[in-house]
């Protein structure tokens, strides 16, 4: 029957693909043939396919440029990095309860909102809902005030600016310039081990492979047809109407705990998190991974980021300095030739 | 050390240092060759009794003297007393120095062929001077500095001289106030003055000197003056006199009032200053903004270009003007910003943007990847850091206070903006290009049936807007270096700039860019320079609450999309 | 004729823009299920009182209350909420979306965000679809995306939405442009068959289409009303000719 062979051939490729990716490969690195660097860098990329599938669904397929996700990436990252970092505790280099570098700023007791990251459970939480609530409420005033297009992609860059320089700063008691690092256990697990990163790889390909599937129930929902209504033609939604503020605040909050999920998953993988990542290039380069696999196609942002920081570890690694010559290019090829992406290429090809 | 010499020698010396001396009154002179002779004895009794006698005495003909000796450079070669300069080092490791004239003047001694004599330091015997000799000779240094020909020592002198409180220096002060020329150090020497003479026994001269004090508006003498009217360590009061009290009163009043204009003043000018350097920039963004809808994320980078052919051009320069009118290459390189950015824009527009209109987000994209690619490329041919030097006439400042300085450079960017502006509003109404431009910004279809070359006049757009942020480029050389991510720093202000002005209009770009850069400043003050900055992203985002469309939106029955 | 109670009254409703005064309407009245064209120059305010009517431009003063509400102040997805549908002039539908995916945002539901994220399509609001897609002939088009349309069939996409809706005044801007002759009589028919239950208003240009469905015809001028009356009576008054048939003779 026509409609059994169609779900054996939906099932079979996402079955597959959880086979090689979350099991496979963490067992042939266990047997010592995928080396360690690698299956942990493949970990980092999945984290990033995370924040990408976000980034897809505010850009891609509700049409909303925001530059500021690497922030909100950035903020996940932190609240598990404080977290690691006060469960250091005593092993640091200065032996004291505090992190290392409160004690090198000569700060006596820890700051105030550092006592919930005690707990994995808060550090949890707070990681997913402060970048919620921040984009809740500076997605209500802009969209309110029915900012969009150029201006809103402005704004949120000025705002990535604007947390960068402060993360930045030592009296905010987030590690300034050299960020969170030095982190020794997670839940109890020697994060030096070996074990522990396969732990954390399959942690991260199977959140991946999880959030892939949350954001296709939302795209296949009546909301998710909203949100293609509204990249086409907002102003004709409007008068059907829908109230178009609520829709753009609601996939924003949802970009951003994609994203902070991304960064959650990220920062025990590096070992470190600074505001090197949120800077106001770090946000447009997660653009375009998600424009070079394919906006408007959930496959896309994930072939898009992995495929774009490998090429990076291979540039940086081959040819150092051609790097920046390289993205520019990509940025503006894409945006020329294909914009529609490598999906946008292969289905291209599959109508001829 | 090297070995001291036989008693009778130095004798002989300053019978021949008598002879050589210049003719003076027989008085005069023998006094000073007491003194001399005193100093040549090496002998520290002596120099200390000379120093005493010299340093009474207020004569500037002493000064490169003390200095020398002051600064352990007095030598004695054959019996005469000279200066040496820097030493140098031969192969051998020999010291050598030039020598100069330590009496009356400083002027180097010239050998037989008129070159400057450079002797070998062996031949000669350090004038030894010790702390107390040191400390003797401090108060006459600057007292004579206040003579001395460079200014800024003069002002140095003049400020150290009244805070030190020594009454003696009246004399000297009122004996320079005649021979000082510069009208700013005029005006210290009178506040120096009025400061002693707060301290003089009779309360006419006090009263007088809280007055002087009152009109000098010099903010420095602030807490001088409180000292004088509260109570002391002792409890008692420095003022006795309750008239004088009551005038230090009213010139506290009124400095304070002073002060606080000064800070208005002051913050206002920075303000500007950073305003019409985001105007300047955010001009070239609005003209692109406004013709095509495109927020060009290599605006700072066209700036960057604007600066690095300003910095070839000075090189250049460097080498093919003779060095009295090397300031003119800052003129020449003008209009050579304004069209190796502008060409450049063009050839971008050409390539890329072109194909990109109403597709504002990606254009946004594709510029944003010229910018990465045009920084890269800086920083492989130019390296990190470079600067162009600032012209002669617009270093210094105009000095409005002496608290209150406003640079030239800054004073000059701003003026520049202005003509820019004028420039650019003239272009715009009273061209019939501007014509072509506004009428394509407004009806775009309408104006190609109307036989305007909406294409060819959106590239001339930005040929103008990328030509501007070239100059914007130039004009930053003034205040700061040029690096390959220059642009980077006042980039995103300027979009908010563009943002919060409006859909592309002017007058809007000057509202806002006066508007956060003093904003900027005036929160500074209570808050660092970065929260400043995430302040005013703050009240952006709120005052877009109430004009989404910023301070000058366009009107009418529009599409709006 | 027995009217039905009124639903809407505009009154000293006035826009300028720059200082241009574009609508100046002392008075005007639709009641229920009545069906009122509007006609008049280009120029002469038309689209502007629809835009105004659904909340897109506000007026510097005036009122147009319908029901209980003032439409003046209101948003326009609360407008929408109120009863009120417009079908703009340029048929704008979601290119992306499929006809089926256009006419099923255009039910009328709840719009919230949560509703959105868990409804499903119920059985009755399928058929409904269903229905309103063979009315107006677009049963064939219905999974291709609305991108493939041509002009006219985007026109009666457009026309679809709005009746799916299910709005108790419908504001309709142009309707027969772009059409067939034999479309636009279709049309007719079916805003005809609408004005059963609900009231419309119209703005047209296509004279022969204002006869077919007119009953009473406002003439709006420089943002004024003109005249206001029958069909027959509109069109022989000479100022109406004038102004506006005077310079269109080929549609006169």
């Amino acid at each position: 029957m026509k409609m059994s062979k169609n779900t054996a051939m939906t099932y079979a490729r996402p079955i597959l693909i959880f086979l090689i990716f979350g099991i496979v490969a963490p067992v042939l690195n266990a047997t010592g043939v995928i080396s360690d660097t690698t299956l942990n860098l493949w970990g980092r990329y999945f984290c990033f396919a995370i924040a990408a599938l976000g980034i897809d669904l505010i850009w891609g397929y509700t049409g909303i440029l925001s530059l500021c996700q690497a922030f909100f990436f950035c903020l996940g990252g932190y609240a598990v990095g404080m977290y690691m970092l006060l469960k250091t505790g005593a092993q640091g280099v200065y032996g004291s309860a505090l992190p290392d570098f409160m004690v090198w700023n000569r700060v006596e007791q820890l700051p105030l909102f550092w006592e919930p990251f005690h707990t994995f459970t808060f550090a949890f939480i707070l990681g997913l809902l402060v970048p919620a609530l921040i984009a809740l409420i500076f997605g209500y005033l802009a969209f309110r005030s029915r900012l969009k297009g150029v201006y809103f992609a402005i704004i949120t860059q000025a705002l990535a600016l604007g947390i960068y320089l402060i993360f930045l700063r030592n009296e905010t008691m987030l590690g300034g310039t050299n960020g969170l690092t030095d982190f020794k256990t997670m839940l109890g697990f020697e994060l030096a081990d070996p074990a522990t990163k396969r732990g954390l790889y399959t942690i991260a390909f199977t959140a991946l492979f999880a959030s892939y599937f949350l954001c296709r129930a939302i795209v296949n929902s009546k909301l998710g047809r909203v949100l293609i209504a509204i990249r086409d033609s907002e102003h004709r939604l409007r008068f059907i109407g829908y109230r178009i503020a609520s829709y753009k605040v609601f996939v924003f909050v949802i970009a951003s705990m994609f994203g902070a999920f991304g960064g959650m998953l990220y920062v025990p993988q590096t070992g470190i998190i600074t505001p090197g990542r949120m800077d106001v290039q770090a946000s447009i380069e997660m653009v375009i991974w998600v424009a070079i696999g394919g906006r408007g196609t959930l496959i896309g942002p994930i072939i898009g980021a992995v495929l774009v920081n490998l090429l990076y570890s291979f540039l940086t690694g081959a040819f150092p300095g051609t790097w920046l010559y390289f993205l520019g290019l990509l940025f503006i090829g894409v945006v020329l030739f294909f914009p529609d992406g490598l999906i946008g290429l292969t289905q291209l090809k599959r109508k001829k | 050390m090297k070995p001291k010499r036989h008693k009778f020698l130095r004798a002989i010396c300053i019978i021949t240092f008598a002879l050589i001396s210049g003719a003076q009154s027989i008085h005069a002179q023998s006094d000073h060759l007491l003194q001399l002779g005193r100093i040549v004895s090496g002998n520290r009794d002596s120099i200390t009794t000379a120093v005493k006698a010299i340093a009474d005495q207020n004569d500037l003909a002493y000064y490169a003297l003390m200095t020398a000796l002051f600064n352990g450079e007095l030598y004695l070669k054959n019996g005469e007393l000279v200066v040496i300069g820097d030493l140098q080092e031969d192969d051998y490791g020999d010291s050598f120095a030039p020598l100069y004239t330590a009496y009356p003047q400083r002027q180097p001694i010239l050998n037989a062929d008129g070159n400057p004599l450079i002797a070998p330091l062996i031949d000669f015997e350090e004038i030894d001077s010790n702390r107390r000799i040191r400390a003797l000779i401090q108060p006459y240094l600057t007292r004579m500095e206040i003579f001395h020909p460079d200014p800024i020592k003069r002002r140095i002198a003049a400020e150290t001289l009244g805070n030190r409180g020594d009454v003696t220096a009246i004399a000297t002060l009122r004996n320079a106030l005649k021979k000082e020329p510069d009208s700013n150090i005029q005006n210290l020497i009178h506040v120096a003055l009025g400061k002693l003479e707060l301290t003089s026994p009779n309360p006419d001269i006090r009263l007088n000197a809280a007055k002087t004090l009152k009109e000098r508006n010099n903010t420095f003498v602030l807490s001088f003056l409180r000292a004088r009217i509260e109570p002391d360590a002792n409890g008692a009061i420095p003022e006795s006199n309750p008239a004088v009290q009551s005038e230090i009163r009213k010139t506290i009043q009124w400095l304070e009032t002073f002060e606080q204009i000064m800070v208005v003043i002051q913050t206002t000018f920075v303000g500007i200053s950073l305003g019409s350097i985001l105007i300047l920039i955010a001009l070239g963004l609005a003209v692109i903004y406004g013709q095509i809808g495109i927020i060009n994320m290599a605006h700072g980078e066209f700036m960057m270009v604007g600066a690095y052919f300003t910095f070839i051009v000075q090189n250049i320069c460097l080498i093919v003007l003779p060095a009295a009118y090397i300031d003119l290459f800052f003129l020449l390189s003008l209009p050579i910003a304004f069209f190796a950015a502008g060409s450049m824009g063009l050839l971008i527009e050409t390539a890329v943007i072109r194909h990109l209109y109403n597709r504002p987000l990606e254009s946004l994209l594709a510029t944003w990847g010229i910018s990465l690619i045009l920084i890269q490329l800086a920083r492989t041919i130019f390296g990190d850091l470079t600067a162009v030097k600032l012209p002669q006439i617009l270093s210094g400042g105009f000095e409005l206070a002496p608290q209150v300085i406003l640079p030239y450079n800054r004073l000059f960017i701003i003026g520049f903006t202005c003509l820019i502006l004028i420039a650019l509003i003239a272009f715009f109404f009273k061209t019939r290009f501007g014509l072509c431009l506004r009428a394509v910004t407004q009806n775009r279809d309408m104006s190609a049936c109307m036989g305007i070359p909406t294409r060819r006049v959106d590239a001339i757009a930005f040929f103008v807007g990328t030509g501007i942020a070239g100059i914007a480029g130039w004009a930053m050389t003034l205040i700061g270096n040029v690096v390959p991510n220059m642009g980077q720093t006042y980039i995103v202000d300027a979009f908010l700039v563009v943002v919060v002005g409006g859909v592309g209009k002017i007058l809007g770009a000057v509202v806002a860019g006066l508007g956060i850069g003093i904003s900027n400043k005036v929160i500074e003050p209570f808050a660092e320079a970065v929260y400043a900055k995430v302040l005013i992203l703050g009240l952006i985002i709120l005052f877009l609450q109430l004009r989404p469309t910023g301070i000058f939106p366009a009107k009418g029955r529009h599409e709006d999309e | 004729m027995i009217f039905d109670p009124i639903l809407l009254t505009v009154q000293n409703l006035r826009v300028s823009f720059d200082g241009f005064v574009a609508l100046d309407i002392r008075e005007f009245v639709l009641h229920d299920r009545e069906l009122r064209v509007v006609i008049g120059p280009n120029g002469a305010g038309k689209t502007t009182f629809l835009d105004v009517l659904c909340g897109k431009t506000k007026p510097d003063r005036g009122s147009a209350r319908f029901d209980k509400f003032d439409l003046t102040h209101m948003s326009e997805d609360a407008i929408v909420k109120a009863g009120v549908g417009r079908k703009f002039q340029t048929p704008s539908v979601f290119t992306s979306l499929s006809v089926y995916e256009n006419l099923m945002l255009a039910l009328k539901t709840d719009r919230n965000v949560l509703f959105s994220l868990f409804s499903r399509l119920s059985d009755k609001n399928r058929d409904r679809i269903h229905a309103v897609a063979e009315q107006t002939g677009l049963t064939d088009h219905l999974h291709a995306p609305a991108a493939s349309l041509s002009h006219g069939q985007k026109q009666w996409l457009e026309i679809a939405m709005v009746i799916l809706q299910d709005p108790e005044l419908f504001l309709i801007d142009e309707p027969a442009a772009g059409m067939t002759d034999e479309e636009t009589v279709k049309t007719g028919e079916i805003l005809q068959r609408l004005t059963m239950n609900h009231a419309i208003i119209v703005i047209e240009h296509n004279m022969e289409f204002v006869r077919q469905i007119a009953r009473t015809v406002t003439v709006l001028h420089e943002g004024k009303v003109l005249v206001e009356g029958p069909m027959e009576q509109v069109q022989n008054d000479p100022r109406v000719i004038e102004c506006y048939l005077g310079k269109h003779p080929e549609t006169a």
